[in-house]
């Protein structure tokens, strides 16, 4: 490099090293920090009881106005044969368009024009400044009959309707134990009977894990504080309560890696199905090891990134040789549903599928561009994070339902082995069917596939 | 969704309901209109210095774009700078309205930060004027929006929906300002002379 340019270079350097905030005051510290309560507890409950029928109407008007939440099974059973899948793109185009209207133009006139689908924009947390877990009322019911145990919250109900989240109780399927099939017995595995329902499955080391995996420990909203969302002291929550069955009960949260408040996206909890062969872990994270994410949610009391607050509730934290690699080896075996169409390599065996599923393949592989990320040999995942940049289609900056609705960054890539089992999809659940998927990665990638072709994804899809 | 300007926030309709709180973190002598629902003109001490942090920024883009705006050696950085003393000025008397009717105090100087950092850039060369301010101007509007995502416990309906109408046309402003730093910095690099080989 020149002297002249040298001596260029240094005076840009000079001038973009000027501490020109140093001095500045903060943002309020609450920007980052959760806020100490300052309302009495029965107060407390007694304005958000108040408050729900608005909360709740609020989001039912948002949900309504981005989709068709009806009830339109198509035939097609879950893994464990107790609740069929639903049909059909849900997400409600813009008023007088088709997705062929929408498909055939640029990003730059979608967004100019204010046509992106409400539906494919972030989704709210039903209660963004609180936020917090939520947990469908079949969860709660299960855990109050055989725990004795409060998951239901005074400020908030669950907002999706039961026909569009995962079967419950979802089936189990063990890597360690493939010619049994599903060992769930169609329960719920809970502390109370994960000892009798497992004995003889699974090694003493594996039943400690279980063991852990299904103990409460005190959470941001359930816990023995005033700062708590639920009527009586709560033992917590367990890892299990949203991962039901290892699977999810669809059960959602707000993400722990961001800040302010109002730009943390919805979290809609992910199947621990396959954990033995995915490398980075949480949405955002992107944590090397099951342990890594084991042992450091216990520290944050549960996925709010917040060690400070966690600490005042009552934090858990694992020891990492002797529970968390139990609670580990415990997830590792947790096999995705079979899939019998499939050969060795991932690849639909052609004597046993239908045209239509073959055609679909051949669109992931191909002209959808779907297996760029979601690999047949690495079970449908790439142990990447991607950016979509949804934001080419939408002006970020809009706040609704007091949610600012911002570009996501980059997102793991999620397996699709077992995908038919736990809608809604997006780590956010923003798209409630497999059709939905199809529509909205068609505009996103650009890939301008015809209705046959997207009819062919969803049922090759349903094969994996 | 339309950006609008910020002389239009001002003309928004008058408070409602304008997010709903946690109610944990509301002072016990929050007044109520109807059951579950705060009175909407309350403030808390979060919304005071939410004003306050907000009125110092908007003062401080106003002073440091009428500098730029006399000594920007680039239209577009000139033009940048004239917006900026349009949009936050109208964006500081909609603020000041709404602190007024509240009775909030705003500062009314810039506070020492700002000072400082307006004492730096009047003492930058005029070469590396439009870069600095521009630069400087990026982290600004990002502090910016943060404060105006803002805090969970923040109550006052008239003062969110300030937030929430200013938010948008604030990140409009920041990737305009990168867009520009973008463009100064490849034109610096452009106009060195080259290195012999």
């Amino acid at each position: 490099m020149s002297r002249m340019l040298t001596a260029g270079m240094c005076s840009v350097l000079a001038v973009a090293t000027l501490p020109l905030t140093g001095t500045s005051d903060p943002l309020p510290p609450t920007t980052t920090y959760r806020p100490l309560p300052t309302m009495p507890f029965s107060e407390a409950m007694a304005i958000d009881e108040a408050q729900k029928p608005q909360v709740m109407e609020r989001q039912r008007a948002m949900l309504e106005t981005r989709y068709d939440l009806s009830d339109r099974p198509m035939g097609v059973l879950m893994s464990g044969g107790r609740k069929q899948v639903q049909e059909g793109v849900r997400v409600l185009p813009p008023e007088g368009m088709t997705w062929a209207d929408l498909a055939a133009m640029s990003p730059q006139d979608i967004r100019d024009n204010d046509l992106l689908p409400d539906g494919f924009k972030p989704l709210p947390h039903v209660k963004q400044t609180t936020g917090g877990q939520v947990f469908p009322q079949v969860q709660i019911d299960a855990i109050a009959a055989q725990e004795q145990r409060d998951l239901e919250r005074f400020d908030v109900d669950f907002d999706l309707p039961d026909h569009l989240i995962p079967e419950f109780p979802p089936p189990i399927f063990l890597t360690t134990q493939p010619h049994l099939g599903d060992v769930s017995r169609g329960e719920l595995l809970t502390i109370a009977n994960h000892y009798e329902i497992m004995n003889g499955l699974i090694t003493p080391v594996q039943m400690e894990g279980l063991r852990l995996l299904l103990t409460p420990f005190p959470q941001e909203e359930f816990n023995q504080t005033e700062d708590r969302k639920v009527v009586g002291p709560s033992r917590g929550v367990a890892c299990l309560d949203c991962h039901s069955n290892f699977n999810s009960n669809a059960g959602f949260h707000q993400s722990p890696d961001m800040r302010p408040q109002a730009a943390r996206f919805r979290l809609d909890s992910p199947s621990l199905r396959g954990l033995f062969n995915q490398q980075i872990h949480g949405s955002k994270r992107s944590l090397r090891s099951i342990e890594d994410f084991t042992e450091f949610e216990q520290h944050t009391a549960y996925f709010n990134g917040d060690h400070v607050s966690a600490a005042r509730k009552g934090q858990h934290i694992p020891d990492r040789s002797h529970k968390v690699a139990m609670m580990a080896q415990m997830q590792n075996i947790i096999d995705f549903p079979p899939a019998p169409k499939l050969d060795p390599m991932g690849r639909l065996v052609a004597e046993l599928a239908s045209e239509q599923e073959l055609l679909g393949e051949d669109i992931f592989m191909g002209k959808g561009l779907c297996a760029e990320c979601h690999i047949p040999t690495q079970s449908f995942m790439d142990h990447q994070m991607h950016d979509l940049k949804l934001e080419r289609f939408y002006t970020p900056g809009e706040t609704v339902n007091d949610m600012v609705l911002l570009p996501d960054g980059p997102i793991k890539t999620f397996t699709l082995r077992g995908i038919k089992d736990t809608p809604p999809y997006l780590h956010d659940g923003r798209l409630m069917t497999l059709a939905d998927t199809v529509e909205f990665f068609n505009l996103v990638l650009q890939t301008d596939l015809t209705q046959a072709e997207k009819d062919a994804l969803v049922a090759y899809m349903l094969t994996l | 969704m339309r950006i609008q300007t910020l002389a239009t926030i001002a003309l928004l309709p008058g408070a409602g309901f304008a997010q709903i709180p946690n109610p944990g973190f509301m002072a016990p002598d929050t007044v109520f209109e109807a059951p579950g629902v705060p009175a909407p003109d309350q403030v808390n001490a979060t919304d005071v210095l939410f004003a306050q942090l907000n009125a110092a920024g908007g003062l401080a883009e106003v002073a440091l774009g009428e500098l730029a705006a006399d000594r920007a050696q680039s239209p577009a950085v000139a033009d940048f700078a004239r917006r900026m003393i349009d949009d936050h000025g109208a964006a500081n008397d909609a603020l000041a309205a709404l602190a007024t009717e509240r009775d909030i105090a705003l500062p009314d100087a810039l506070n020492t930060g700002h000072q400082a950092m307006l004492a730096r850039l009047e003492a930058v060369e005029d070469a590396d004027f439009d870069l600095a301010y521009m630069r400087a101007q990026v982290i600004t509007h990002q502090k910016a929006a943060l404060l105006l995502m803002g805090a969970a416990d923040r109550q006052n309906a008239g003062l969110i929906q300030f937030a929430t109408a200013t938010l948008p046309v604030v990140l409009d402003h920041l990737h305009m300002a990168q867009d520009i730093v973008a463009d100064l910095a490849l034109a610096q690099v452009a106009g060195m002379p080259e290195a012999p080989e």
